[in-house]
């Protein structure tokens, strides 16, 4: 047997990180945690999703249990399992469980990618009742107020067949997040890497000019996440053609005549 | 003799007359994706392809050695029009290979910031330039190097008449300052043509004369060579009487004001006869009669036929996108149901014997792709969890994980097209259906080794309401020798509706219970058909019905053989969802491997 990896980080409430929101989502979070109710975050990659998350979690002063979902990941990986110890097996808490106990935030990221199974446990979680029932001890623990619970999927490369069921899409608060507006991804462009504004400003002209053309020649569609990493090697002295061609173009395609039209593109904003 | 003096002549007059840069030439093609891309990036429809514009006619004036030469009398410009984006086929006016090509992005960049066509030329090309060079600083710098090529090239005002010149210094100035001329003088005869700018005039449609149908097009060749289009336009077709002479008689001999050419495509022996379509201004396409017996492949810009829209009465209708009106109009298309006739048992000919064994071999192991199921009281290992659990509470008695076979709940419906287009020939050996023929056998061979349940279709169609839809095996029936000669039976004719068809697909698959329906659609080319079913319109359509089907839960996905698929089948599909089959020949063997891929 194989024992699942999984990423974890408790953020300490006295860092909260930066985050620039783009409408009412803070107030709508910050609602749902008081009423306890579950939230669904759905959105393409890189457009701040779990930044987001961090934030709040960050901003109500509670520790944050992040799973990446992935598709080996089975139910006993959330709650937890029985390990062998020096005295003989003894019971330790999957992530999900812990945040139950600890009154934390539980954030599964890209939760259709999870073994089917793993959505079970969390619908006695996700309703009124909050219980997580743990059936290898026989545990049934009794969610504290403080506990939320989140879970977020990318609906645009969703795998066929591998949707979110009604019955458990229905239990959820669902926020729906899409790429900022301009002026405000270029503030966060600036925020999260220190570049000049015109820069900036650059750099989201193009991620949006390559995002008209994701649905024909692209994967998925370029997310913040992409220029704010060219930003940041712009920002230490890289030239900003090469830096576009690392950070941008070549994570979104193989194909080398892809890269090439794209970086057409490329030269459109920043060529000299 | 003389006629050598003559082509030595022509030689070397254009030479002298004509200011342009063969060996600095980009050609169209070595550029189209990338500007697609570019003006795709830039705003600009995603829906329509590149193609190679026709020269246009610019009347402005020659110079002396120009005129001797009988050459410059049209430009390369660029536009847009609801098909396509239009750019010159090859660009070599300026003195720099990075010039010409750098001309190219700048003219697709143009199109795509186009945002003001009411205007008129030299405000909307002021506008349009304004736009681009705002928001896109690298095209700025490349603009203005442009500028300075451009004008170098362009006649000196102090040469030309007052008028003329003036007008010159105008266009000079707006380059140099878009934005700055507001006011534009008037000139007898049209400005020398600006590159830089979109083409002053798109062609505006006009309505085709109706009444004859024009002939059902013949076989079409898959490797097309004459690429260029042509300004066209619908003619009557002179009536000749007998009396007075209308033309001066030099005039015969040469290739005349109309000449009668198919839409569709074909043999291409003569090319003094494409040097000949170049050279006229307009060619008017003469409906009904007897065709020339030399044929000219070339694409026309048709204006666009208007549409019929009356709805048909029948037992199975469909719906058609009209994408102008955005709007689905109800029964449109009537689907032709084509049953089986009764055959005898055909048999799979030998030479798919050594790739049918192989394929069931490969097939055998995909049907027992295999999962490792956990606490079995049985098995082939230890399961570590439930030992763990025993070794806790000593209750746990299935120890074992097994492996067993996956439970493959699938349904493929397979469509092929089977137009008359899929009679082309590929090499020299084998057609399209032929090749489309021995992949449904092998495609068919390969899947009754696994349990996934299939079905065979294939169509056709002749204008909107004969869609023919071709039964060869329903998902009911059992893969057998019947089936198998109908597919050995499958004959090409008519054209490609291929939304008709994916819509009929879709009705059949929904009935399917599986959890997984894969509807794979095996084509040559693009949607179209006689009426108002080709270009924009057979794409728009053919997505429309992908997106209806997708809705339902179906997956679609295209294996074609044409090679220039990459222009229109993202658009249509979805990157990801299409594969173009590089060689043909290869298609029959890699059909079932892809399924395999498709499904796993």
């Amino acid at each position: 047997m194989s024992v699942t990896p999984l990423s974890r980080s408790a953020i300490q409430p006295n860092s909260i990180p930066v985050y620039i929101p783009t409408g009412n989502e803070i107030d709508i979070f910050e609602s749902a945690y008081r009423n306890r109710l579950p939230l669904l975050i759905k959105g393409p990659t890189g457009c701040g999703k779990t930044r987001f998350i961090e934030h709040m979690a960050a901003r109500l002063g509670r520790p944050l249990y992040t799973v990446s979902c992935h598709d080996d990941l089975s139910a006993a990986d959330l709650v937890g399992r029985h390990l062998i110890g020096a005295d003989g097996t003894y019971w330790a808490d999957g992530p999900l469980t812990q945040a139950v106990r600890h009154g934390g935030i539980c954030y599964l990221d890209e939760i259709v990618e999870a073994r089917k199974d793993t959505t079970v446990v969390l619908h006695a979680l996700s309703d009124d009742r909050r219980i997580l029932p743990i059936d290898r001890t026989g545990e049934i623990l009794q969610a504290p107020p403080e506990f939320m619970l989140i879970v977020s999927y990318n609906p645009g490369y969703q795998n066929f067949s591998k949707g979110l069921k009604p019955s458990t899409r229905q239990r959820f608060v669902s926020l729906a997040f899409d790429f900022p507006q301009t002026a405000r991804e270029i503030d966060i462009v600036i925020a999260e890497s220190g570049v000049e504004r015109d820069t900036a400003k650059r750099l989201v002209t193009l991620v949006q000019a390559l995002r008209s053309t994701a649905e024909h020649d692209l994967e998925a569609a370029p997310g913040t996440r992409l220029i704010v990493c060219a930003a940041k090697l712009i920002a230490s002295g890289h030239d900003a053609r090469a830096a576009c061609r690392v950070a941008v173009i070549e994570c979104l395609s193989d194909e080398p005549e892809t890269a090439t039209a794209l970086m057409e593109v490329v030269d459109a904003i920043f060529g000299d | 003799m003389e006629e050598q003096i003559g082509i030595l002549w022509h030689r070397w007059v254009n030479k002298l007359a004509v200011r342009r840069f063969p060996e600095m030439a980009v050609e169209l093609t070595d550029v189209a994706r990338s500007a697609a891309l570019l003006y795709r990036a830039l705003g600009g429809d995603p829906g329509v392809t590149v193609q190679a514009g026709a020269h246009t006619l610019h009347g402005a004036r020659r110079s002396m050695l120009q005129r001797l030469a009988g050459s410059e009398r049209k430009a390369g410009l660029a536009w847009v029009d609801s098909e396509a984006l239009r750019l010159p086929s090859l660009i070599d006016v300026y003195p720099q290979q990075r010039l010409n090509r750098d001309a190219y992005f700048w003219l697709a960049a143009l199109c795509a910031c186009d945002h003001a066509p009411e205007l008129s030329w030299p405000a909307r090309n002021q506008t349009a330039v304004l736009a681009v060079i705002q928001d896109y600083p690298g095209l700025k710098a490349r603009y203005f190097r442009l500028v300075d090529a451009e004008i170098a090239r362009r006649p000196d005002p102090r040469k030309l008449p007052a008028d003329e010149a003036l007008l010159e210094r105008s266009i000079r100035e707006a380059l140099r300052h878009p934005g700055s001329v507001t006011t534009w003088p008037v000139a007898v005869r049209p400005p020398h043509p600006v590159m830089l700018w979109l083409r002053p005039d798109a062609p505006a449609p006009q309505s085709a004369a109706a009444g004859e149908t024009q002939q059902a097009g013949t076989a079409a060749n898959i490797a097309q060579t004459d690429k260029k289009r042509r300004s066209a336009e619908h003619a009557q077709l002179p009536e000749r009487k007998g009396g007075m002479m209308l033309f001066r008689p030099e005039t015969i001999f040469s290739w005349n004001e109309y000449a009668k050419v198919e839409h569709d495509i074909e043999d291409n022996d003569d090319e003094d006869l494409a040097q000949a379509a170049d050279d006229l201004d307009v060619i008017s396409v003469a409906r009904g009669g007897r065709q020339v017996a030399k044929k000219l492949r070339m694409e026309l810009d048709l204006p666009a036929a208007a549409i019929d829209q009356t709805q048909l009465d029948g037992v199975q209708m469909l719906p058609e996108w009209d994408y102008r009106a955005r709007l689905l109009r109800p029964a449109q298309c009537r689907i032709t149901p084509i049953l089986p006739a009764q055959t005898i048992a055909g048999i799979l000919p030998d030479r798919l014997k050594r790739d049918q064994q192989r394929l069931k071999r490969q097939f055998e192991a995909l049907a027992l792709s295999r999962i490792r199921l956990k606490a079995q009281p049985d098995g082939s290992d230890i399961d570590i969890d439930s030992y763990i659990r025993q070794l806790a509470s000593g209750s746990e008695e299935r120890l074992f994980t097994d492996l067993r076979q996956r439970d493959r709940d699938l349904a493929c419906l397979l469509l092929a097209d089977l137009s008359l287009s899929t009679e082309a020939w590929i090499g020299s050996e084998r057609s399209v259906i032929d090749v489309i023929r021995d992949s449904l056998l092998l495609f068919s061979e390969a899947l009754s080794v696994t349990r996934d349940r299939f079905a065979l279709y294939g169509f056709n169609s002749h204008e909107r309401n004969d869609v023919r839809f071709h039964q060869l095996k329903s998902f009911d029936e059992p893969y057998d020798g019947k089936v198998r000669s109908r597919i050995l039976g499958i004959k090409p004719a008519y054209y490609t509706r291929m939304g008709a068809a994916i819509r009929r697909a879709t009705e059949i698959l929904e009935r399917q219970r599986s959890r997984e329906r894969l509807l794979l659609l095996l084509t040559d080319g693009k949607p179209n058909d006689t009426d108002h079913y080709e270009g924009r319109f057979g794409i728009e359509d053919t997505r429309k019905a992908l997106s209806a089907a997708r809705q339902q839960g179906l997956r679609p996905f295209c294996v074609t053989v044409d090679q220039e698929a990459h222009g229109y089948l993202p658009y249509i599909f979805g990157k990801h969802n299409f594969i173009i089959i590089r060689k043909p020949s290869e298609l029959p063997a890699r059909l079932p491997l892809l399924y395999s891929l498709i499904t796993r």
